[in-house]
This record gives structure tokens, C-alpha cells and sequence, in this order.
């Protein structure tokens, strides 16, 4: 039997998110099971606080719940940095197959742990490079570009290895960094770099792929434990179904959003598989410096399972 | 005692200069290498902002001991020296209250905020955020010690004329620095 | 009705005299208990981590910017040019007034340092001079409201991190608007000052004012510098306001040599109290706008506005009275932090250029500045001028009158704001 509930998520993207369109799925999917009684609340643009204010409130059983990326909670489960690895994953395929397989319940215990419960890896996409200086074809054309990354070593360490200068900047500046040329480069989503507007003020886009960042639906492990298991699994079952709607309305608005941008005169470019491995080669100093605090058997385990999967195709 | 409380609050003016200063140094070291050297100080941001919630927390307990926070003295001042000793002492009493809450939930935070460490520097936040319990406590203990002069009758008169917004004795303008030459209020009074 | 708690709370507790930060968190702990989800970590981590933000390291370094250009001697080369620019005419000091008030604004963010600055140098002046004391004490606190809304502005940045509107834009949207502001204060000031028996300053000479430009230039360079930087995309707006703070350094310690290095530690240690009591309360103020939103009140609101949606300017004047209302009573900053979670939506929906709205609500929020009960800028003027608060406040009404009225004429000509923003960005 259901409870009257309504809970509160919050996003630190905007309501035109795909977020949103696999939330509205998951709702429908909630009505369904639970006659109704189970209502979700979004909370848009970071209105509830950033994705970490957020999660620290989710942890605390201030709220509900929340969608977040999973960088910025690699201070407080440093395996979440595994996806933050410089070309880790080829395509988004090869991400659920590890992400909805045991990996991903490795990490969901890490999550478990730090009073997070970890409902779902929903899609952010792979991340790519934008600029206002030249095409980025090969590692060599990082060189003195300065580049805005999020607050996250590994993002710093892969960008400053290719002989970028990598600054670390919160993503509220970023627009008007990038409009003032205090910065040359930004690294996102398409999408995001679409809703955000970065395309307006820059003029290469380049296909870089360098990494793949899951959004987590991350629930207050005090308040699910309250729930009764039939709650418990409606939630779990409707966030998959969300979780499958959202993936396939991100990788269709990532395309409308590379055509737009493409049509309001940005050049793009792919990276030759060559280039792409070479980067991969020339990344392989920070894995190693960071292997240690990812857990080495994160990092092994993914590396392994990948391989095994790109040997059965 | 008195010495002493000077000492203390002379050290903590020190601190927020220095954190003001230390921050002003690294957004603008890192500005000036940017253009200079291509490169940057990737941990600037960070600890420019840890500074700054350092020196918001430490600096309202400074603010709180010379009664420069903002407020409103319209309505007290229509009191009498009765009804104003009274508000004075509710209005201390909600501080309390207020000071309280803020340390009770910096405290509760505080496993969650250790178990988490800042991005780039690594710092635990329960370091960063964990100076709410300072200024909570730091509050606490001011506003106590004026409730006891106030239900002991020894409530100086310049602090009750500086309760209903008398600003020949303190000046409440936001960012006035007389105090750091003037002589303390409580002298003042007597 | 849990708007209606919000206010209760809020004014009871300044009423009796707590402290406007404290207020608020008490605000936000009945809030908290009338929404059954009273928790003491809810408290705490909007206000920590709400001091935890790159962006508002904005508002120590442009108030450490104005304390160095006080003590500096800047300001002083500013009031200095404008008197021998404009000392002689009839009501020329209030002409001075304005201008110096206006070139200040776009050096300072904070509206209390310019007017503390303006009404410390010329009310004693303006009293010699025979000018009638509360109305020039009125017109240096209507004058020292423009700072806020020529950039750089304190205001800007906390309504920009709140709102999430680009700070650089509104910035350059605050010009025209800002000197605007300026202009209709002097024709009221020459409208209602006409009359008064006043001495003028004797007519500089041009190499007078030369030397008084020559020496005023260094200060005249930093708005260039500011402006010039984050326009032209050498820093955002965070870096432009260190630089800024560096600028007078230098030129008050090595060109005006009024500045000593041992002065040094107390500005920083006024510039940090400042800054901490401005924090405290935006920190305070961040705890009611979170519960303002997870108790999903802009919807509310918006509800009632609803009606109005389709008629923007309408909408516009209905929002600016009742940011005028909530001004009379609230300060600029927690009216910003409180009223932006739920008025943004509305604007977003209405259709409403956020920039243009922005710069209504900061010009609307200053004018709050010079209304009693609480009025900072008033007691700064009453505190520093040693005019009774009451003179000021008398001397202060057909100022406070045309500033309202350039609000309505910005609702019913947004253009005013809107195009020259466009030259700018
Ligand atoms: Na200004
Ligand atoms: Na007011």
C-alpha cells in the first residue's frame, strides 16, 4: 500500500533539460504503480542550491532527493571519479552496459555508504570541446589555450598535460568568461553548451569525446529506509524507466543541438581514431596519478570489463 | 579580564586582515599569471573562497561584540528606559536562540562535512565549514555576558543608547572604522 | 499564508530590535517550524555554504576597492575636480554633489561608502555656504543611492549569483539608467533649491582646473579600468574588483602619497568587518530563500499574478510597487535575496528581459535606501553630516519623488534601459 508523498528533486540544470523530459516519464510511471500517491517536485536551476549543497541535504535528510553529475561528488566517494578518466568510454553503449551492470552496483554500495541511495545513472553525455581559437584535431592543438574545467583534479590534470592552462572557474562565470576572452575554451555536453549559450561567444566546436559523466539519481538513504518496500521498489523501477527516456531524449537533443550550433556558424570537427588514441596514450600519466585515489580496483575492474567487452563485438 | 577580551579581539581583527589581504593576493596573482605566464593557480579559487567564509563567520562574532550589525531602532527608541531594557533583553534572547541554532546545526553537519574533501586542494570541508561552530559559540558567549549585565543592572547607558539607534555614541555605518581609533563603548560609558 | 508568517516573523523580530542578520534566521526557524520540517542542519548549511560562492568574493575586493579610495585620498581629487568644474554656478555645490556622486558610483559598489564619503566633505560646505541643511543633506543621500546602479555594484552581483543573470550585462544595462538618475536629481535640485540665499565659490581659473583635472585623472582612470576590463574581456567581473582594489593601492600609496603602508592593516580590518557583516546577512538571508523555494511559493505567487502575464508593462509596475513596499522596510540586500527566488520565475515567464528587470529592481531597491524605518543611507547621512535623522529625512522627499518617477517612466520606456544595454554588450 501507497502513502500520500510528494518528494522534492533537484536539478542544477534548466527545465529544458532532457532531465525533465525523463522525470515527466518517471511520473507517469509513478502515477501508475502507486494510484497517484507518489508525486515528485523538480527543482530547477540549482534553485535548491548547487549539485553539492544539494547532495550534502540529500545526505543529511534535508530533501528528498537529487539529480546530479557525478564530478562534483568525488570528494566524498572518490570512486565517482572513475568517469572522470580522459577517454574512458568509446561510446554511450559501452557506458550503460558498465553502468547498469555489477560495476555499477559496485559504486552504488560506495554511494550506500556515505547515506546515499543511488536510484539510477541517467545520461549526461560524453563531454566536447568548444573554443575560440582554432580546431582541436590532435593533443598538440591544446597547447596554451586556456581552458575552463570544472573543480576537479583529473579534468585539471588531463587538460594542463596536453599543455593547455587548465583554470578551474564555477559554472555560473563561465558565459561571461568566455564572452570576454578571460578564457578561450569550455568543455560540455552539447546540450549544455546549447542551453547555455557557451556557442554564442565561441567558434570552434570540436567532437573530443574526452569524457563520459553520468547524471546520478540519488535519493536520502534516511528517508527511502522510511519507505515501505513497495515504495521502495516503484521508485526503483520508475527511475529505470525514466532513466530510459531521459538517455534517448539527451542523445536526440544533442544532435538538434550540434545542427543548431553548426548552423549559427561554429566549425566542427571529429578527431580521427588515430588522434583519439594518441590522446588516449598521451592520458595515460593521469590515470596513473590517479589510480590510487580512485581505488586502484575501480579502475582495474572498468578497465577489464571494457576490455572484455570489446573483445566479444 | 578586560585586557584580555581586548587582546582576543585585537587578534581576531588581525586574522580577518589577513585573510582579506591573503585572498586579494591569490584572485590577483592568479590573474596577473594568467596573462603573464599562461598559467594559473588552479587552487586560488578555492581557497579564496574557503577565506571567505572564514572571514564572514569570524568576522560577525567581531561585528557582534561591536554591535555593528545592521538593524532597525524605529520602534525601540519609542520606548521608555524600562520597555527598552526589556526588548534589549528579548532581542538578546532571540540572538541566543538564533546563535544556538546555527551551532547545533554546524555541528550535526559536521560527519557529513568531514567525510567529504574540497576538489582541487583536497582540504576536508569540515575545516572550511566547520567555523559556524566558532561563530555560534562566539555569539553565544558575547550576548550571555550582556544578558547578565543587563539582569545584574550594570547595562551601560552608551549600550542602550546604541540599542535605539543613539549613533553620537556608535556608528552604525556599515563600513565605519572610527571604532578602531575611538576608545571601546563600554569605557565610554563610565 | 506562509508569506504572511515569513513577514510577521521578520518584522516582529527587527521590531523589538534584533539585529536584521539574526532576524532573518530567526524568520527562517518559524518558517521552518510552520512548514513541520524544522531542522537545525537546514540553518547551517544555507548559511555556510552561502558564503561558499566565487562570484561574491565580488564584494570584499570592491569594498576593500572603496576603503583604499577613500583613504587613498581618490575620492577626495573627485570632489575636488567637480568644485572647480561647476563650484561657481548658482546651487553649484549641489551640482558638485551629484557629480562627484555619479563619478564615485561608477568607482564604488556600495551606496553607504560614497555617501559617507560625499556627506563628510560637503555638508559642512554646503552649511557654510548658506544652502538650506536638509534638503542638501537629502540630496547627498539621493545622490549616493546612484552607486548601487552604476557599476561596479554590490547589488548587481548578489541579484546576478541569485538569479542567475550575467553580471557583465547588467553592469553595462546600469550606465545609462545610473546617470539618468543623476540628471533628474539636479533639475529637482535646481527646481527646489532656486530660491535659497547661498554664497557661490568664486570662478576657478582654467589652470586651476586643470591642475584640479590633472590631479583628479588617476581616480577618473579607475572606472575606465574596471569597466574597460570586463567589457573588453581581459577579466570577469570577481578579478576586475582585486584589480580595482590594487589600482588605488597603488595610486594612493605612490602618486597621492596619502596613504602610509602602517595605514594599511586598518583599512584591510574595516574592509573585513564590512564585508562580514554584509555576509552574515546575505548568509542569513540565503536560509528564508531556500525555504522560500522548497515550500514552492514562487509558484504561489505566480499564481496570483498570473492575470498579468500577458501585459508586461502592467506586471512591471505591480512588481516595482511592491518592491517599493518591501524597500521601505528591508534592506537592499535581503530584499534582493528574498524577493529574486520568487519574483524570477514570473519575469522568465512573462517574457521579461532579465537585465532590464534586474536594473528596475536594484534602482527600486536604492530608492528603499531612503525610507524610513530602515533606511541605511539615511543614517550614514544623519551619522556623518551630524544632521538630526529627521531633517534628513524631511530634507530627502521631493528627491525620494523623482526617483520614483523615473522608475515609472523606465516601466512605461524599458527602450531607456534596453538599447543603450545593446551598445554596451
Ligand atoms: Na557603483
Ligand atoms: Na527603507
Amino acid at each position: 500500500d501507497f502513502k500520500e508523498r510528494t518528494f522534492r528533486v533537484s536539478n542544477g540544470v534548466n527545465e529544458d533539460h532532457p532531465n525533465s523530459t525523463g522525470m515527466k516519464a518517471m511520473q507517469v510511471c509513478l502515477d501508475e504503480k502507486t494510484g497517484g500517491k507518489m508525486k515528485m517536485q523538480g527543482f530547477w536551476g540549482g534553485s535548491l542550491g548547487g549539485d553539492l549543497q544539494a547532495t550534502q541535504a540529500v545526505r543529511s535528510g534535508l530533501q528528498e532527493a537529487v539529480l546530479t553529475s557525478s564530478s562534483p561528488l568525488v570528494g566524498m566517494v572518490p570512486a565517482l571519479g572513475v568517469f572522470d578518466l580522459p577517454f574512458l568510454f568509446r561510446t554511450p553503449q559501452e557506458a550503460y552496459t558498465i553502468m547498469d551492470g555489477p560495476f555499477g552496483d559496485t559504486l552504488n554500495e560506495k554511494l550506500d555508504a556515505v547515506g546515499l541511495v543511488n536510484l539510477g545513472y541517467w545520461e549526461n553525455g560524453f563531454r566536447n570541446m568548444s573554443n575560440s581559437q582554432r580546431p582541436i584535431k590532435t593533443w598538440e592543438d591544446f597547447e596554451g589555450m586556456k581552458v575552463r574545467v570544472m573543480q576537479n583534479n583529473i579534468f585539471l590534470d588531463t587538460f594542463d598535460n596536453f599543455g593547455a592552462n587548465a583554470t578551474p572557474m564555477s559554472f555560473g562565470e563561465v558565459f561571461s568568461a568566455l564572452e570576454t576572452k578571460a578564457i578561450d575554451a569550455q568543455e560540455n555536453p552539447y546540450v549544455t553548451i546549447d542551453t547555455s549559450k557557451f556557442y554564442e561567444v565561441q567558434s570552434y566546436l570540436s567532437e573530443t569525446k574526452h569524457a563520459y559523466t553520468p547524471f546520478l539519481f540519488l535519493f536520502s538513504k534516511a528517508i527511502f529506509n522510511s519507505y515501505t518496500p513497495e515504495e521502495q521498489q516503484a521508485l526503483r523501477d520508475c527511475t529505470t524507466v525514466g532513466r530510459d527516456v531521459e538517455r534517448e531524449a539527451i542523445q536526440e537533443l544533442n544532435k538538434e543541438s550540434l545542427e543548431k550550433m553548426e548552423k549559427a556558424g561554429l566549425k566542427y570537427n571529429t578527431i580521427a581514431p588515430a588522434d583519439q588514441d594518441a590522446m588516449l596514450e598521451k592520458s595515460q600519466v593521469v590515470y596513473e596519478k590517479h589510480k590510487d585515489e580512485i581505488g586502484a580496483d575501480i579502475v582495474d575492474d572498468v578497465q577489464a570489463e571494457l576490455k572484455k567487452q570489446r573483445a566479444a563485438q | 579580564m578586560k585586557r584580555i577580551s581586548d587582546l582576543f579581539y585585537r587578534l581576531l581583527d588581525i586574522v580577518l586582515g589577513l585573510l582579506l589581504a591573503a585572498m586579494a593576493i591569490m584572485v590577483f596573482v592568479n590573474v596577473v599569471m594568467r596573462y603573464t605566464m599562461n598559467s594559473g593557480f588552479a587552487m586560488s579559487d578555492e581557497l579564496s573562497r574557503f577565506g571567505f567564509v572564514w572571514l564572514t563567520f569570524i568576522g560577525a562574532v567581531v561585528v557582534h561584540h561591536h554591535r555593528q550589525h545592521m538593524g532597525m531602532e524605529t520602534v525601540v527608541s519609542l520606548f521608555g528606559r524600562g520597555g527598552r531594557l526589556f526588548l534589549m533583553g528579548l532581542s538578546d534572547v532571540m540572538i541566543v536562540g538564533c546563535a544556538a541554532v546555527l551551532t547545533i546545526g554546524t555541528w550535526k553537519q559536521l560527519p557529513i562535512n568531514a567525510s567529504m574533501d574540497a576538489p582541487v586542494s583536497g582540504l576536508s570541508m569540515a575545516w572550511v565549514y566547520g567555523i559556524g561552530l566558532f561563530a555560534g559559540v562566539g555569539i553565544i558567549l558575547i550576548t550571555l555576558e550582556r544578558l547578565f549585565r543587563l539582569l545584574t543592572g550594570r547595562m551601560t547607558e552608551a549600550e542602550l543608547g546604541a540599542f535605539c539607534g543613539e549613533m553620537d555614541i556608535l556608528d552604525t555605518l556599515p563600513d565605519d572604522n572610527s571604532d578602531l581609533r575611538a576608545p571601546d563603548v563600554r569605557e565610554h560609558g563610565k | 499564508m506562509t508569506l504572511l508568517v515569513f513577514i510577521a516573523a521578520l518584522l516582529g523580530a527587527m521590531a523589538i530590535g534584533v539585529p536584521v542578520a539574526f532576524s532573518l534566521i530567526f524568520c527562517g526557524i518559524v518558517l521552518m517550524s510552520y512548514m513541520d520540517m524544522y531542522n537545525t542542519q537546514i540553518i547551517a548549511q544555507n548559511m555556510l555554504i552561502g558564503a561558499d560562492t566565487f562570484t561574491l568574493l565580488a564584494i570584499p575586493f570592491f569594498i576593500l576597492a572603496g576603503e583604499l579610495m577613500n583613504a587613498g585620498g581618490l575620492s577626495k581629487r573627485i570632489i575636488e575636480f567637480a568644485i572647480t568644474c561647476v563650484g561657481h554656478i548658482r546651487g553649484g555645490l549641489g551640482l558638485v554633489a551629484i557629480i562627484a556622486a555619479v563619478i564615485m558610483a561608477s568607482i564604488s559598489g556600495s551606496a553607504a561608502a560614497d555617501t559617507a564619503a560625499l556627506a563628510a566633505i560637503l555638508i559642512p560646505m554646503m552649511a557654510r555656504a548658506g544652502y538650506n541643511l536638509p534638503r542638501s543633506a537629502g540630496l547627498i543621500a539621493a545622490g549616493g543611492v546612484i552607486a548601487p546602479v552604476i557599476p561596479p555594484s554590490m547589488a548587481f552581483i548578489i541579484f546576478g549569483v541569485a538569479a542567475n543573470v550575467s553580471i557583465s550585462k547588467l553592469f553595462m544595462a546600469g550606465i545609462v539608467p545610473g546617470v539618468l538618475m543623476g540628471v533628474v536629481l539636479i533639475i529637482t535640485w535646481m527646481i527646489v533649491a532656486r530660491n535659497d540665499k547661498v554664497e557661490t565659490l568664486p570662478r576657478a581659473g582654467w589652470s586651476e582646473r586643470g591642475q584640479a583635472s590633472a590631479k583628479a585623472i588617476w581616480a577618473l582612470g579607475m572606472p575606465i579600468i574596471i569597466l574597460g576590463g570586463i567589457k573588453m574581456g581581459i577579466v570577469t567581473p570577481t578579478e576586475a574588483a582585486v584589480i580595482a582594489a590594487f589600482y588605488a593601492l597603488f595610486v594612493g600609496l605612490f602618486v597621492y602619497r596619502e596613504l602610509k603602508l602602517a595605514d594599511l592593516p586598518d583599512v584591510l580590518i574595516s574592509a573585513a568587518r564590512t564585508t562580514a557583516a554584509i555576509m552574515f546577512l546575505v548568509c542569513a538571508a540565503l536560509v528564508s530563500a531556500w525555504l522560500i523555494t522548497a515550500a514552492n511559493i514562487p509558484n504561489e505567487v505566480a499564481g496570483y499574478i498570473e492575470p498579468l502575464i500577458d501585459r508586461p508593462k502592467l506586471l512591471m509596475l505591480a512588481i516595482m510597487v511592491l518592491i517599493l513596499i518591501v524597500g521601505t522596510a528591508l534592506d537592499l540586500t535581503p530584499t534582493i535575496l528574498i524577493l529574486t527566488p520568487v519574483l524570477m520565475p514570473i519575469i522568465t515567464k512573462a517574457g521579461i528581459d532579465p537585465v532590464y528587470f534586474g536594473v528596475m529592481f536594484i534602482i527600486n531597491c536604492c530608492i528603499g535606501l531612503l525610507t524610513p524605518p530602515i533606511g541605511v543611507v539615511l543614517n550614514v547621512v544623519s551619522s556623518v553630516g551630524r544632521v538630526p535623522l529627521g531633517q534628513v529625512i524631511r530634507g530627502v522627499g521631493p528627491f525620494l519623488l523623482a526617483q520614483v518617477l523615473v522608475i515609472l517612466l523606465l516601466v512605461l520606456f524599458p527602450q531607456i534601459i534596453i538599447v543603450p544595454a545593446h551598445w554596451f554588450y
